[in-house]
Protein backbone atom coordinates (compact mmCIF):
# COMPACT_ATOMS: atom_id res chain seq x y z
CA UNK A 1 0.00 0.00 0.00
CA UNK A 2 1.92 3.05 -1.20
CA UNK A 3 0.87 6.62 -0.51
CA UNK A 4 2.39 9.67 -2.16
CA UNK A 5 1.48 13.15 -0.99
CA UNK A 6 2.23 15.81 -3.56
CA UNK A 7 2.27 19.59 -2.89
CA UNK A 8 -0.68 19.23 -0.56
CA UNK A 9 -2.13 22.40 0.93
CA UNK A 10 -5.15 23.55 2.86
CA UNK A 11 -6.29 27.12 3.36
CA UNK A 12 -7.68 28.38 6.64
CA UNK A 13 -9.95 30.76 4.81
CA UNK A 14 -10.24 30.73 1.04
CA UNK A 15 -11.31 34.40 0.93
CA UNK A 16 -8.07 35.62 2.53
CA UNK A 17 -5.83 32.93 1.01
CA UNK A 18 -4.14 32.19 4.31
CA UNK A 19 -2.69 28.70 4.46
CA UNK A 20 -3.02 26.28 7.32
CA UNK A 21 -0.27 24.31 5.61
CA UNK A 22 1.01 24.07 2.09
CA UNK A 23 3.45 22.27 -0.12
CA UNK A 24 3.45 19.04 1.89
CA UNK A 25 5.41 16.41 -0.04
CA UNK A 26 6.12 12.95 1.28
CA UNK A 27 5.50 9.30 0.60
CA UNK A 28 4.95 6.01 2.36
CA UNK A 29 6.42 3.08 0.49
CA UNK A 30 6.05 0.29 3.04
CA UNK A 31 3.98 -0.48 6.14
CA UNK A 32 5.04 1.81 8.96
CA UNK A 33 3.90 3.79 11.99
CA UNK A 34 4.08 7.53 11.49
CA UNK A 35 3.59 9.99 14.32
CA UNK A 36 2.39 13.45 13.32
CA UNK A 37 3.69 15.97 15.82
CA UNK A 38 3.46 19.72 16.11
CA UNK A 39 1.90 22.48 18.13
CA UNK A 40 -1.86 22.94 18.12
CA UNK A 41 -3.21 24.71 15.06
CA UNK A 42 -0.63 23.37 12.61
CA UNK A 43 -3.24 21.36 10.70
CA UNK A 44 -2.34 17.85 11.89
CA UNK A 45 -5.97 16.73 12.18
CA UNK A 46 -6.85 18.52 8.95
CA UNK A 47 -4.08 16.63 7.15
CA UNK A 48 -5.50 13.35 8.50
CA UNK A 49 -9.01 14.33 7.45
CA UNK A 50 -7.79 15.10 3.93
CA UNK A 51 -6.04 11.71 3.79
CA UNK A 52 -9.27 10.10 5.01
CA UNK A 53 -11.23 11.98 2.33
CA UNK A 54 -13.43 13.86 4.74
CA UNK A 55 -12.07 17.22 3.57
CA UNK A 56 -10.91 18.31 0.13
CA UNK A 57 -7.40 19.81 -0.19
CA UNK A 58 -7.06 23.32 -1.60
CA UNK A 59 -3.83 22.46 -3.39
CA UNK A 60 -1.94 19.35 -4.42
CA UNK A 61 -3.10 15.77 -4.29
CA UNK A 62 -2.54 12.31 -2.87
CA UNK A 63 -1.79 9.11 -4.75
CA UNK A 64 -2.82 5.76 -3.36
CA UNK A 65 -1.21 2.81 -5.11
CA UNK A 66 -0.03 5.23 -7.81
CA UNK A 67 -3.61 6.23 -8.58
CA UNK A 68 -4.56 9.84 -8.01
CA UNK A 69 -7.14 10.68 -5.33
CA UNK A 70 -9.88 11.93 -7.65
CA UNK A 71 -9.68 8.76 -9.75
CA UNK A 72 -10.57 6.66 -6.74
CA UNK A 73 -14.13 5.96 -5.72
CA UNK A 74 -14.33 7.74 -2.33
CA UNK A 75 -15.84 4.68 -0.69
CA UNK A 76 -13.13 2.33 -1.97
CA UNK A 77 -10.53 4.84 -0.75
CA UNK A 78 -12.03 5.04 2.73
CA UNK A 79 -12.07 1.25 3.01
CA UNK A 80 -8.31 1.34 2.51
CA UNK A 81 -7.52 4.50 4.49
CA UNK A 82 -9.85 4.83 7.45
CA UNK A 83 -9.98 7.80 9.80
CA UNK A 84 -10.65 7.38 13.52
CA UNK A 85 -11.83 10.63 15.11
CA UNK A 86 -10.57 12.22 18.31
CA UNK A 87 -14.13 12.55 19.60
CA UNK A 88 -15.59 9.06 19.45
CA UNK A 89 -19.07 9.12 17.94
CA UNK A 90 -21.38 6.30 18.93
CA UNK A 91 -23.86 5.20 16.29
CA UNK A 92 -27.47 4.72 17.42
CA UNK A 93 -28.10 1.38 19.11
CA UNK A 94 -26.24 -0.99 21.40
CA UNK A 95 -22.55 -1.77 21.82
CA UNK A 96 -23.12 -4.83 19.61
CA UNK A 97 -24.85 -2.72 16.93
CA UNK A 98 -21.75 -0.53 16.87
CA UNK A 99 -19.45 -3.53 16.67
CA UNK A 100 -21.53 -4.96 13.83
CA UNK A 101 -21.53 -1.72 11.80
CA UNK A 102 -18.88 -2.87 9.33
CA UNK A 103 -20.47 -6.26 8.77
CA UNK A 104 -23.90 -4.64 8.31
CA UNK A 105 -22.61 -2.00 5.90
CA UNK A 106 -20.67 -4.45 3.76
CA UNK A 107 -22.87 -7.51 4.26
CA UNK A 108 -19.95 -9.46 5.66
CA UNK A 109 -20.38 -12.12 8.35
CA UNK A 110 -19.74 -10.62 11.79
CA UNK A 111 -16.44 -11.88 13.22
CA UNK A 112 -17.60 -12.14 16.81
CA UNK A 113 -14.40 -13.78 17.96
CA UNK A 114 -12.21 -11.01 16.59
CA UNK A 115 -14.53 -8.38 18.11
CA UNK A 116 -14.39 -10.12 21.51
CA UNK A 117 -10.59 -10.44 21.32
CA UNK A 118 -10.15 -6.77 20.49
CA UNK A 119 -12.56 -5.74 23.24
CA UNK A 120 -10.67 -7.92 25.70
CA UNK A 121 -7.31 -6.49 24.71
CA UNK A 122 -8.69 -3.03 25.51
CA UNK A 123 -10.05 -4.19 28.89
CA UNK A 124 -13.63 -4.04 27.66
CA UNK A 125 -14.52 -7.71 28.25
CA UNK A 126 -16.87 -6.78 31.10
CA UNK A 127 -18.99 -4.48 28.95
CA UNK A 128 -22.51 -5.76 28.28
CA UNK A 129 -22.93 -5.78 24.50
CA UNK A 130 -26.65 -5.13 24.76
CA UNK A 131 -26.06 -1.86 26.58
CA UNK A 132 -26.91 1.31 24.62
CA UNK A 133 -23.59 2.61 23.30
CA UNK A 134 -24.54 6.16 24.25
CA UNK A 135 -24.42 5.14 27.92
CA UNK A 136 -20.72 4.21 27.85
CA UNK A 137 -18.15 6.46 29.52
CA UNK A 138 -15.93 8.70 27.35
CA UNK A 139 -12.98 6.32 27.53
CA UNK A 140 -15.16 3.29 26.77
CA UNK A 141 -16.66 5.06 23.77
CA UNK A 142 -13.18 5.87 22.48
CA UNK A 143 -12.06 2.25 22.80
CA UNK A 144 -15.27 0.93 21.22
CA UNK A 145 -14.81 3.36 18.31
CA UNK A 146 -11.28 2.03 17.85
CA UNK A 147 -12.45 -1.59 17.85
CA UNK A 148 -15.24 -0.69 15.41
CA UNK A 149 -12.66 0.76 12.99
CA UNK A 150 -10.25 -2.15 13.48
CA UNK A 151 -13.01 -4.55 12.42
CA UNK A 152 -12.95 -2.88 8.99
CA UNK A 153 -9.33 -4.09 8.75
CA UNK A 154 -8.12 -1.27 6.52
CA UNK A 155 -4.49 -1.35 5.34
CA UNK A 156 -4.03 2.24 6.61
CA UNK A 157 -5.47 3.68 9.82
CA UNK A 158 -5.54 7.42 10.50
CA UNK A 159 -5.57 7.90 14.25
CA UNK A 160 -6.51 11.36 15.51
CA UNK A 161 -5.41 11.51 19.15
CA UNK A 162 -7.34 8.33 19.80
CA UNK A 163 -5.71 7.71 23.14
CA UNK A 164 -6.09 11.25 24.47
CA UNK A 165 -9.18 10.56 26.57
CA UNK A 166 -7.99 7.22 27.97
CA UNK A 167 -6.60 6.49 31.43
CA UNK A 168 -2.98 5.32 31.59
CA UNK A 169 -3.83 1.60 31.66
CA UNK A 170 -6.26 1.75 28.71
CA UNK A 171 -3.92 4.06 26.84
CA UNK A 172 -1.04 1.60 27.12
CA UNK A 173 -3.34 -1.25 26.10
CA UNK A 174 -4.50 0.69 23.01
CA UNK A 175 -0.89 1.52 22.06
CA UNK A 176 0.14 -2.12 22.50
CA UNK A 177 -2.82 -3.31 20.43
CA UNK A 178 -2.09 -0.90 17.59
CA UNK A 179 1.63 -1.66 17.47
CA UNK A 180 0.93 -5.42 17.54
CA UNK A 181 -1.61 -4.96 14.76
CA UNK A 182 1.04 -3.22 12.66
CA UNK A 183 3.53 -6.01 13.26
CA UNK A 184 1.06 -8.82 12.64
CA UNK A 185 -0.89 -7.48 9.66
CA UNK A 186 1.33 -4.78 8.19
CA UNK A 187 -1.27 -2.10 8.84
CA UNK A 188 0.19 1.37 8.37
CA UNK A 189 -0.70 3.74 11.19
CA UNK A 190 -0.64 7.50 10.77
CA UNK A 191 -1.02 8.81 14.25
CA UNK A 192 -1.61 12.34 15.46
CA UNK A 193 -0.59 12.63 19.07
CA UNK A 194 0.44 15.23 21.61
CA UNK A 195 2.10 12.61 23.75
CA UNK A 196 5.82 12.62 22.95
CA UNK A 197 6.44 9.43 24.89
CA UNK A 198 3.72 7.65 22.92
CA UNK A 199 5.25 8.86 19.65
CA UNK A 200 8.76 7.83 20.73
CA UNK A 201 7.76 4.33 21.80
CA UNK A 202 5.23 3.49 19.11
CA UNK A 203 6.29 5.31 15.96
CA UNK A 204 8.95 4.51 13.40
CA UNK A 205 8.81 7.81 11.61
CA UNK A 206 7.84 11.37 12.52
CA UNK A 207 6.16 14.05 10.45
CA UNK A 208 6.70 17.30 12.30
CA UNK A 209 4.49 20.19 11.28
CA UNK A 210 5.51 23.79 11.91
CA UNK A 211 5.39 27.12 10.08
CA UNK A 212 2.52 25.95 7.90
CA UNK A 213 4.48 23.12 6.37
CA UNK A 214 5.87 19.66 6.94
CA UNK A 215 9.02 20.89 8.65
CA UNK A 216 10.58 17.46 9.28
CA UNK A 217 9.98 14.01 7.88
CA UNK A 218 12.45 11.69 9.50
CA UNK A 219 13.12 8.49 11.41
CA UNK A 220 11.64 8.56 14.90
CA UNK A 221 14.95 8.09 16.68
CA UNK A 222 16.68 10.77 14.62
CA UNK A 223 13.88 13.22 15.34
CA UNK A 224 14.09 12.78 19.08
CA UNK A 225 17.90 12.70 19.22
CA UNK A 226 18.86 15.30 16.70
CA UNK A 227 15.99 17.40 15.44
CA UNK A 228 17.03 19.50 12.45
CA UNK A 229 14.83 22.56 12.77
CA UNK A 230 14.80 25.19 15.51
CA UNK A 231 11.02 24.70 15.83
CA UNK A 232 11.43 20.97 16.45
CA UNK A 233 14.08 21.57 19.11
CA UNK A 234 11.85 24.08 20.87
CA UNK A 235 8.88 21.75 20.55
CA UNK A 236 10.76 18.85 22.09
CA UNK A 237 12.14 21.03 24.85
CA UNK A 238 8.66 22.33 25.73
CA UNK A 239 7.33 18.79 25.61
CA UNK A 240 10.05 17.49 27.89
CA UNK A 241 9.57 20.30 30.39
CA UNK A 242 5.84 19.62 30.33
CA UNK A 243 6.41 15.88 30.87
CA UNK A 244 8.83 16.56 33.73
CA UNK A 245 6.32 18.87 35.38
CA UNK A 246 3.59 16.27 35.07
CA UNK A 247 5.93 13.72 36.60
CA UNK A 248 6.68 16.03 39.54
CA UNK A 249 2.95 16.73 40.04
CA UNK A 250 2.25 13.02 40.13
CA UNK B 1 -80.37 35.76 4.70
CA UNK B 2 -77.44 35.27 2.38
CA UNK B 3 -74.75 37.89 1.85
CA UNK B 4 -73.10 38.26 -1.51
CA UNK B 5 -70.03 40.22 -2.42
CA UNK B 6 -71.06 41.05 -5.96
CA UNK B 7 -71.21 44.64 -7.04
CA UNK B 8 -69.01 47.25 -5.44
CA UNK B 9 -65.72 46.72 -3.64
CA UNK B 10 -66.91 48.52 -0.50
CA UNK B 11 -66.60 45.22 1.40
CA UNK B 12 -62.89 45.22 0.72
CA UNK B 13 -62.57 48.72 2.13
CA UNK B 14 -64.25 47.60 5.37
CA UNK B 15 -62.21 44.40 5.47
CA UNK B 16 -59.07 46.53 5.73
CA UNK B 17 -60.28 47.53 9.19
CA UNK B 18 -58.75 44.23 10.34
CA UNK B 19 -55.40 45.22 8.90
CA UNK B 20 -55.74 48.57 10.59
CA UNK B 21 -56.12 46.78 13.97
CA UNK B 22 -52.97 44.77 13.27
CA UNK B 23 -51.05 47.91 12.24
CA UNK B 24 -52.22 49.78 15.30
CA UNK B 25 -51.10 47.01 17.63
CA UNK B 26 -47.76 46.71 15.86
CA UNK B 27 -47.09 50.46 16.22
CA UNK B 28 -48.34 50.56 19.82
CA UNK B 29 -46.27 47.56 20.91
CA UNK B 30 -43.30 48.61 18.73
CA UNK B 31 -43.27 45.20 17.03
CA UNK B 32 -41.83 46.66 13.83
CA UNK B 33 -44.12 44.49 11.73
CA UNK B 34 -45.79 47.32 9.80
CA UNK B 35 -43.87 46.68 6.59
CA UNK B 36 -44.64 42.94 6.68
CA UNK B 37 -48.32 43.62 7.43
CA UNK B 38 -48.60 46.03 4.50
CA UNK B 39 -46.75 43.80 2.05
CA UNK B 40 -48.80 40.79 3.20
CA UNK B 41 -52.03 42.72 2.80
CA UNK B 42 -51.23 44.04 -0.66
CA UNK B 43 -49.90 40.70 -1.91
CA UNK B 44 -52.79 38.62 -0.61
CA UNK B 45 -55.35 41.06 -2.03
CA UNK B 46 -53.73 41.32 -5.45
CA UNK B 47 -52.92 37.60 -5.71
CA UNK B 48 -56.38 36.46 -4.65
CA UNK B 49 -58.20 38.96 -6.85
CA UNK B 50 -56.02 37.97 -9.79
CA UNK B 51 -56.57 34.23 -9.26
CA UNK B 52 -60.30 34.89 -8.88
CA UNK B 53 -60.45 36.48 -12.32
CA UNK B 54 -58.14 33.84 -13.82
CA UNK B 55 -60.29 31.01 -12.41
CA UNK B 56 -63.42 32.72 -13.66
CA UNK B 57 -61.91 32.73 -17.12
CA UNK B 58 -60.61 29.13 -16.89
CA UNK B 59 -63.94 27.77 -15.62
CA UNK B 60 -65.71 29.47 -18.51
CA UNK B 61 -63.18 28.27 -21.08
CA UNK B 62 -63.30 24.67 -19.73
CA UNK B 63 -60.05 23.73 -21.53
CA UNK B 64 -57.74 21.01 -20.29
CA UNK B 65 -54.71 23.11 -21.31
CA UNK B 66 -55.70 25.97 -19.06
CA UNK B 67 -56.16 23.54 -16.16
CA UNK B 68 -52.72 22.07 -16.77
CA UNK B 69 -51.21 25.53 -17.04
CA UNK B 70 -52.70 26.59 -13.71
CA UNK B 71 -51.50 23.39 -12.01
CA UNK B 72 -48.01 23.85 -13.51
CA UNK B 73 -47.94 27.40 -12.22
CA UNK B 74 -48.93 26.19 -8.75
CA UNK B 75 -46.12 23.61 -8.79
CA UNK B 76 -43.52 26.16 -9.89
CA UNK B 77 -44.52 28.76 -7.30
CA UNK B 78 -44.65 26.10 -4.55
CA UNK B 79 -41.21 24.80 -5.61
CA UNK B 80 -39.75 28.29 -5.61
CA UNK B 81 -41.13 28.89 -2.14
CA UNK B 82 -39.91 25.56 -0.71
CA UNK B 83 -36.50 25.95 -2.41
CA UNK B 84 -35.94 29.17 -0.47
CA UNK B 85 -35.43 26.93 2.60
CA UNK B 86 -32.33 25.41 1.05
CA UNK B 87 -30.70 28.00 -1.19
CA UNK B 88 -27.29 26.43 -0.60
CA UNK B 89 -28.34 23.22 -2.34
CA UNK B 90 -27.83 23.71 -6.05
CA UNK B 91 -30.41 21.91 -8.16
CA UNK B 92 -32.96 21.68 -5.34
CA UNK B 93 -35.61 23.64 -7.33
CA UNK B 94 -36.17 21.09 -10.08
CA UNK B 95 -36.03 18.24 -7.58
CA UNK B 96 -38.83 19.83 -5.57
CA UNK B 97 -40.79 20.52 -8.77
CA UNK B 98 -40.45 16.90 -9.81
CA UNK B 99 -41.55 15.51 -6.46
CA UNK B 100 -44.52 17.91 -6.28
CA UNK B 101 -45.52 17.04 -9.88
CA UNK B 102 -45.36 13.29 -9.21
CA UNK B 103 -47.29 13.72 -5.95
CA UNK B 104 -49.97 15.72 -7.77
CA UNK B 105 -50.23 13.20 -10.63
CA UNK B 106 -50.57 10.20 -8.28
CA UNK B 107 -52.94 11.81 -5.75
CA UNK B 108 -55.16 13.74 -8.16
CA UNK B 109 -55.01 10.90 -10.67
CA UNK B 110 -56.32 8.46 -8.06
CA UNK B 111 -59.09 10.85 -6.98
CA UNK B 112 -60.26 11.15 -10.59
CA UNK B 113 -59.75 7.52 -11.63
CA UNK B 114 -61.65 6.24 -8.58
CA UNK B 115 -64.46 8.63 -9.42
CA UNK B 116 -64.15 10.49 -6.12
CA UNK B 117 -64.06 13.88 -7.82
CA UNK B 118 -65.36 14.83 -11.23
CA UNK B 119 -62.69 15.96 -13.70
CA UNK B 120 -63.94 19.51 -14.06
CA UNK B 121 -61.93 22.68 -13.41
CA UNK B 122 -64.18 23.52 -10.41
CA UNK B 123 -62.84 20.44 -8.61
CA UNK B 124 -59.45 19.83 -10.20
CA UNK B 125 -57.98 23.29 -9.60
CA UNK B 126 -58.90 23.94 -5.94
CA UNK B 127 -58.12 20.38 -4.87
CA UNK B 128 -54.81 20.40 -6.77
CA UNK B 129 -53.99 23.68 -5.04
CA UNK B 130 -54.62 22.12 -1.66
CA UNK B 131 -52.60 18.99 -2.44
CA UNK B 132 -49.67 20.95 -3.88
CA UNK B 133 -49.84 23.45 -1.00
CA UNK B 134 -49.80 20.76 1.64
CA UNK B 135 -46.96 18.91 -0.14
CA UNK B 136 -45.04 22.18 -0.37
CA UNK B 137 -45.22 22.51 3.42
CA UNK B 138 -44.06 18.91 3.85
CA UNK B 139 -41.16 19.54 1.46
CA UNK B 140 -40.16 22.78 3.21
CA UNK B 141 -40.26 21.01 6.56
CA UNK B 142 -38.15 18.18 5.21
CA UNK B 143 -35.48 20.61 3.98
CA UNK B 144 -35.44 22.52 7.27
CA UNK B 145 -35.21 19.32 9.34
CA UNK B 146 -32.61 17.82 7.02
CA UNK B 147 -30.39 20.92 7.25
CA UNK B 148 -30.56 20.76 11.02
CA UNK B 149 -30.16 16.98 11.26
CA UNK B 150 -27.14 16.88 8.95
CA UNK B 151 -25.44 19.61 10.97
CA UNK B 152 -26.28 17.91 14.29
CA UNK B 153 -25.28 14.45 13.05
CA UNK B 154 -22.11 15.37 11.16
CA UNK B 155 -20.02 13.12 13.41
CA UNK B 156 -22.36 10.19 12.91
CA UNK B 157 -22.41 10.58 9.12
CA UNK B 158 -18.63 10.96 8.88
CA UNK B 159 -18.08 7.97 11.18
CA UNK B 160 -20.13 5.83 8.81
CA UNK B 161 -18.28 7.21 5.76
CA UNK B 162 -14.97 6.31 7.45
CA UNK B 163 -16.24 2.76 7.87
CA UNK B 164 -16.80 2.53 4.12
CA UNK B 165 -20.50 3.42 3.98
CA UNK B 166 -22.07 4.79 0.82
CA UNK B 167 -23.55 8.27 1.14
CA UNK B 168 -26.98 6.65 1.19
CA UNK B 169 -25.98 4.34 4.06
CA UNK B 170 -24.26 7.17 5.92
CA UNK B 171 -27.27 9.45 5.77
CA UNK B 172 -29.98 6.79 6.12
CA UNK B 173 -30.87 7.34 9.78
CA UNK B 174 -30.72 11.12 9.47
CA UNK B 175 -32.88 11.00 6.33
CA UNK B 176 -35.45 8.83 8.06
CA UNK B 177 -35.65 11.25 10.98
CA UNK B 178 -36.15 14.23 8.64
CA UNK B 179 -38.81 12.43 6.56
CA UNK B 180 -40.68 11.45 9.70
CA UNK B 181 -40.49 14.93 11.20
CA UNK B 182 -41.78 16.50 7.98
CA UNK B 183 -44.84 14.21 7.89
CA UNK B 184 -45.88 14.46 11.54
CA UNK B 185 -47.74 17.83 11.28
CA UNK B 186 -49.97 16.44 8.51
CA UNK B 187 -51.05 13.53 10.67
CA UNK B 188 -51.35 15.70 13.76
CA UNK B 189 -53.72 17.98 11.85
CA UNK B 190 -55.76 14.93 10.83
CA UNK B 191 -56.15 14.01 14.50
CA UNK B 192 -57.55 17.36 15.62
CA UNK B 193 -59.40 18.55 12.55
CA UNK B 194 -63.03 19.41 13.18
CA UNK B 195 -62.36 19.66 16.91
CA UNK B 196 -59.94 22.57 16.97
CA UNK B 197 -60.58 24.22 13.66
CA UNK B 198 -62.97 23.97 10.76
CA UNK B 199 -60.81 23.67 7.70
CA UNK B 200 -60.90 26.38 5.05
CA UNK B 201 -62.37 24.31 2.26
CA UNK B 202 -65.25 23.09 4.40
CA UNK B 203 -65.88 26.56 5.82
CA UNK B 204 -65.85 28.00 2.31
CA UNK B 205 -68.38 25.47 1.03
CA UNK B 206 -70.71 26.04 4.00
CA UNK B 207 -70.50 29.82 3.63
CA UNK B 208 -71.22 29.43 -0.09
CA UNK B 209 -74.42 27.54 0.75
CA UNK B 210 -73.45 23.85 0.56
CA UNK B 211 -74.82 21.53 3.22
CA UNK B 212 -72.34 20.77 6.05
CA UNK B 213 -72.56 17.05 5.21
CA UNK B 214 -71.58 17.71 1.60
CA UNK B 215 -68.79 20.03 2.78
CA UNK B 216 -67.51 17.41 5.23
CA UNK B 217 -67.50 14.74 2.51
CA UNK B 218 -65.04 16.76 0.44
CA UNK B 219 -63.03 17.71 3.48
CA UNK B 220 -62.60 14.06 4.46
CA UNK B 221 -61.57 13.27 0.91
CA UNK B 222 -58.98 16.02 0.86
CA UNK B 223 -57.61 15.15 4.31
CA UNK B 224 -57.19 11.51 3.36
CA UNK B 225 -55.51 12.44 0.12
CA UNK B 226 -53.15 14.68 2.15
CA UNK B 227 -51.91 11.61 4.00
CA UNK B 228 -50.72 10.00 0.79
CA UNK B 229 -49.46 13.25 -0.72
CA UNK B 230 -47.44 13.99 2.43
CA UNK B 231 -45.87 10.53 2.34
CA UNK B 232 -45.20 10.61 -1.40
CA UNK B 233 -43.70 14.10 -1.44
CA UNK B 234 -41.54 13.52 1.67
CA UNK B 235 -40.14 10.22 0.43
CA UNK B 236 -39.60 11.53 -3.11
CA UNK B 237 -37.80 14.71 -2.08
CA UNK B 238 -35.63 12.74 0.35
CA UNK B 239 -34.62 10.27 -2.35
CA UNK B 240 -34.01 12.98 -4.94
CA UNK B 241 -32.14 15.40 -2.69
CA UNK B 242 -29.98 13.57 -0.13
CA UNK B 243 -26.93 13.58 -2.43
CA UNK B 244 -26.99 17.39 -2.46
CA UNK B 245 -25.65 17.48 1.10
CA UNK B 246 -22.51 15.74 -0.17
CA UNK B 247 -19.80 16.84 -2.57
CA UNK B 248 -19.03 14.82 -5.69
CA UNK B 249 -16.35 13.09 -3.62
CA UNK B 250 -19.08 12.03 -1.18
CA UNK B 251 -17.80 14.33 1.57
CA UNK B 252 -20.26 16.37 3.59
CA UNK B 253 -20.39 19.99 2.44
CA UNK B 254 -18.67 22.22 4.99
Amino acid sequence: MTIKIEALGKQIDSSTSTWLFRDVNTSIMEPTIIGILGKSGQGKSTLLRILGRLLPPDAGTVFLEKKEMSLWDARAWRMKISYVAQQAVMLPGSVEDNLQTVSTLHQRPFDKKLASDLMEQLYMEEIDWSKPAAQLSGGEKQRLALVRSLLLQPPVLLLDEVTASLDTKSKQAAERLLVDLHHQTGTTLIWVTHDLEEARVACKRIWFMANHQLAEDTECEAFFHSPQSVEAREFLQDGNVHAALSEVQR
Amino acid sequence: MTHTFTGSYMWLFFAYAFVFIALLLSVWQKLGLEKDILIGTIRSTVQLLAIGYVLNFVFAADSVWFILLIILMMILVASWNAASRAKHLSGIFWRISLSLAITEIITMGLLVVLGLVSPTPQYLIPMSGMIIGSSMIVTSLFLTHMNREVEASRGEIETLLCLGATTRQAVHVVLKRAVKASMIPTFDTMKTIGLVQLPGMMTGMIVAGASPIEAVRYQILIMLSFSSSAAISAVLISMLSYQLWFTRDSMLHS
